[in-house]
């Protein structure tokens, strides 16, 4: 990240541009919660009100209904969702090394990237950015500091998308009443960062409901790289409710790499909406490779001609893990564009569920819209396919497709005959399988890390081994 | 060290159907063997049956390297003993580069693995050969074959030609350094340019290694290039006859009718 005296807005040796408070919070969820983090994060009135409005929400709905399609497939029972509280533990590092291995050894290294944001439980630990970069006006930062700084461009955006808005689903409504730790990321009109951005969520509480929200600005012609790791470490279940808000605006260019690492016993919902305006390009490349249960809602309007998004995902599901993911690619105007490609294995007893929707609006004549999802089992796993098309143009070329296969015997006889042992073959395999996708990781380090983990859930023990 | 290939009376059953009906070859150190035989008659069986498919069923007979049995050995450990397949028909395997397969191949013939294996290390670099030791070996080998450095970042096999695929297992072959490789129609695809440089490739890699080769092919034009001592027919399953390199001109100007005739299968 440069040289060190280069560095500001962060608790770096540049300043302080976080909103670090000192003292502890600990609230049942509740009404006066509401109140309470408002009041601890000194928020503007609008905050209040809109947390207020959600909490509202939040109070008059349901937990989703398995008679509802996304929610059919996964055990919503088993969420620890009575008695919840949660936390608020800022320690702020002066050093990045003063992370916890776990969740420093995921980094990228600084010399690799242009900013940083480090949340543990719920608070900034650390954030840092280049010189150069801050110059331009791009921020990556505590979304509860940039309330402070960036207020009126939050106000303006906040839960605006088609799907991370409050109501929903009752996570939704939850975390928009009560989120803490937020991650804000920033890039003006015509801005790029040299570098990707990087950001972590960790927590390492224990009892604590994780509450992350992040928003993504990117202005007109503005492009941005952004990292987003998650990792936790949990001793009983835990939930988790996030929101992700990505807004392209015209001719932007995002590419925004979503990395899920929750801890064995974390049960998930995450809500991810990104909006395309005019000319704007998405990459979004989606890695689920943690938790225990995990539900995301990954979406992708194009709202103008021009846009084009690319979604990719992977996931490798073990042992009793489920990971259930609904995607849906929204053309609203003609000539958008967008092409996802989805691919899960599977070991052990895990399961996957993957909902894939186009949804072309009429009027969005000479739309492409592609969707693949395919499915490697290894084991007794379980997954499942329901993609879906829904086209109102009769101008467009869209199609779509599942597969669930397991290794290819021919390829791993030719593997063989060439000295390398089966259980080696068959991992070399598993690799080749994720690579379309893991080639779209920015950073080569980021990339080897990820082969590495995946060689180990291939190679780690079963469920029955345990 | 050198090794001798021994097929004894093979009888070998592909889904219920018997397809080989007692081959007997003794293939040595040094020697090139050329079988020759009609589309259909069992050749690629014998050789997927040697490499050890798993849908090759071993009704009968024995195969063997320098006098153990390979039957009961996977066809990884079968290569680690010195046995290689020029495939007449590679797979292709997306995802994987063949930088990649080639590192990971050799690393597993070379015993790369076995003392991280040993040591509990399960870290992916500490089962392969050093990154730079063999960039600088492949990129010798590649270039002995005249093909591009780009092939390296492909996936294996995928969308390569016909003739490029060929090339590949013979790259495949330098990099593995057999005792016995058997060549199932490697010409075949090939280019003439493509056909000497292979063959080339070959018979540099028998001299260093001392190599006992097993070629299988249609045609007499690759024979020009590699000579073999031996010259075997293959017919409905068996070598019904063997003799020396004149034998192959004799099947390039007469076919295979005189065959059916003379020995009566
Ligand atoms: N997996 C299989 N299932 C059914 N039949 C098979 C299978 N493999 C081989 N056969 C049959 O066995 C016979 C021998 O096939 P093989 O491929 O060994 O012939 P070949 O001598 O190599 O022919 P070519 O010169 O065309 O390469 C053929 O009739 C073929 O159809
Ligand atoms: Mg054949």
């Amino acid at each position: 990240m440069g040289k060190l005296d280069q560095r500001n807005n962060g608790y770096g040796p540049n300043g302080n541009g976080g909103a670090a408070r000192e003292e502890m919070l600990t609230l049942e969820v509740n009404a006066a919660a509401v109140e309470a983090l408002s009041d601890y994060y000194d928020e503007p009135a609008w905050m209040r009100a809109a947390r207020r409005d959600a909490w509202a929400l939040y109070e008059r709905m349901d937990w989703p209904h398995t008679k509802e399609e996304a929610w059919r497939r996964l055990p919503l029972a088993r969420y620890p969702l009575a008695n919840r509280q949660i936390a608020v533990a800022p320690k702020p590092l002066h050093a990045l090394r003063a992370l916890p291995a776990c969740w420093l050894s995921p980094l990228a290294p600084q010399t690799q990237v242009s900013g940083i944001v480090v949340h543990q439980n719920g608070a900034v630990v650390y954030q840092d950015i280049e010189a150069q970069v801050a110059k331009q006006g791009i921020v990556v930062m505590d979304l509860h500091a940039a309330l402070r700084t960036h207020g009126d461009l939050i106000r303006q955006y906040w839960m605006q998308g088609s799907i991370t808005r409050p109501d929903f689903n009752k996570f939704t409504a939850l975390n928009a009443a009560l989120w803490h730790g937020g991650t804000f990321v920033y890039v003006p009109e015509g801005a790029r960062t040299l570098r990707p951005l990087q950001a972590m969520v960790g927590y390492d509480d224990q009892g604590s409901t994780g509450l992350h929200h992040t928003l993504i600005v990117v202005e007109k012609g503005a492009r941005l790289t952004l990292i987003q790791d998650r990792r936790s470490l949990e001793f009983l279940p835990e939930l988790s409710s996030e929101i992700v808000e990505i807004y392209a605006d015209e001719g932007a260019w995002v590419r925004y790499a979503s990395l899920q690492h929750w801890g064995e016993q974390r049960h998930s919902v995450s809500v991810q909406n990104a909006r395309l305006a005019r000319d704007a390009h998405l990459l979004w490349v989606n890695v689920a490779l943690g938790g225990q249960i995990t539900k995301d809602f990954l979406r992708t309007d194009l709202l103008a001609p021009g846009a084009r998004g690319v979604m990719q995902g992977l996931a490798f599901a073990t042992r009793e893990q489920i990971i259930d993911q609904s995607t849906y690619q929204l053309h609203q105007a003609p000539d958008t564009h967008s092409d996802l490609l989805f691919r899960n294995v599977l070991r052990d007893q895990a399961k996957t569920v993957f909902y894939g929707m186009i949804r072309v609006d009429p009027g969005a004549q000479g739309t492409q819209g592609y969707q693949a999802n395919n499915n490697l089992l290894l084991g007794k796993a379980r997954a499942h396919a329901i993609p879906g098309l829904e086209i109102a143009a009769n101008d467009v070329r869209c199609s779509h497709g599942a597969t669930v296969s397991r290794l290819d015997e021919e390829q791993l006889f030719y593997l063989q005959a060439r000295g390398i042992a089966r259980y080696d073959a068959e991992q070399l395999l598993v690799q080749g399988f994720l690579r379309p996708i893991i080639e779209r990781v920015p950073l080569a380090c980021m990339r080897d890390g990820l082969d590495e983990e995946i060689a180990q859930r291939f190679r780690g023990p079963s469920a029955s081994a345990q | 060290m050198a090794q001798t290939l021994e097929i004894r009376d093979l009888r070998v059953r592909v889904e219920g159907k018997e397809i080989l009906k007692g081959v007997t070859l003794t293939v040595r150190p040094g020697e090139t063997h050329a079988l020759m035989g009609p589309n259909g008659s069992g050749k690629s069986t014998l050789s997927y049956t040697l490499m050890g498919h798993p849908k090759y069923e071993v009704v009968d007979g024995d195969i063997l390297l320098n006098g153990e049995s390979l039957l009961e050995l996977s066809p990884d450990e079968r290569a680690r003993r010195g046995l290689f397949l020029a495939m007449q028909y590679p797979v292709s395997v997306p995802g994987v580069t063949l930088y990649t397969f080639l590192r990971t191949a050799a690393s597993a013939m070379r015993g790369y693995g076995e003392t991280a294996r040993r040591n509990g290390d399960q870290r992916l670099h500490a089962h392969l050969i050093p990154a730079r030791e063999f960039r600088q070996e492949v990129n010798a080998e590649i270039s002995k074959l005249k093909m591009d450095q780009t092939f390296l970042n492909r996936y294996l096999n995928e969308g390569f030609s016909g003739g490029e695929k060929k090339r590949a297992e013979i790259l495949q072959m330098a990099l593995l350094k057999p005792r016995i490789a058997i060549l199932d129609e490697t010409d075949s695809g090939l280019d003439i340019d493509a056909l000497r440089i292979v063959s080339e490739g070959v018979n540099h890699l028998q001299t260093e290694l001392g190599m006992g080769l097993l070629v299988i092919t249609h045609y007499q034009r690759l024979l020009n290039y590699i000579h073999p001592e031996h010259v075997h027919i293959f017919y409905n399953g068996r070598v019904v006859h063997s003799a020396g390199p004149e034998l192959g001109e004799k099947l390039e100007a007469q076919g295979y009718d005189w065959v059916q005739a003379e020995f009566g299968v």
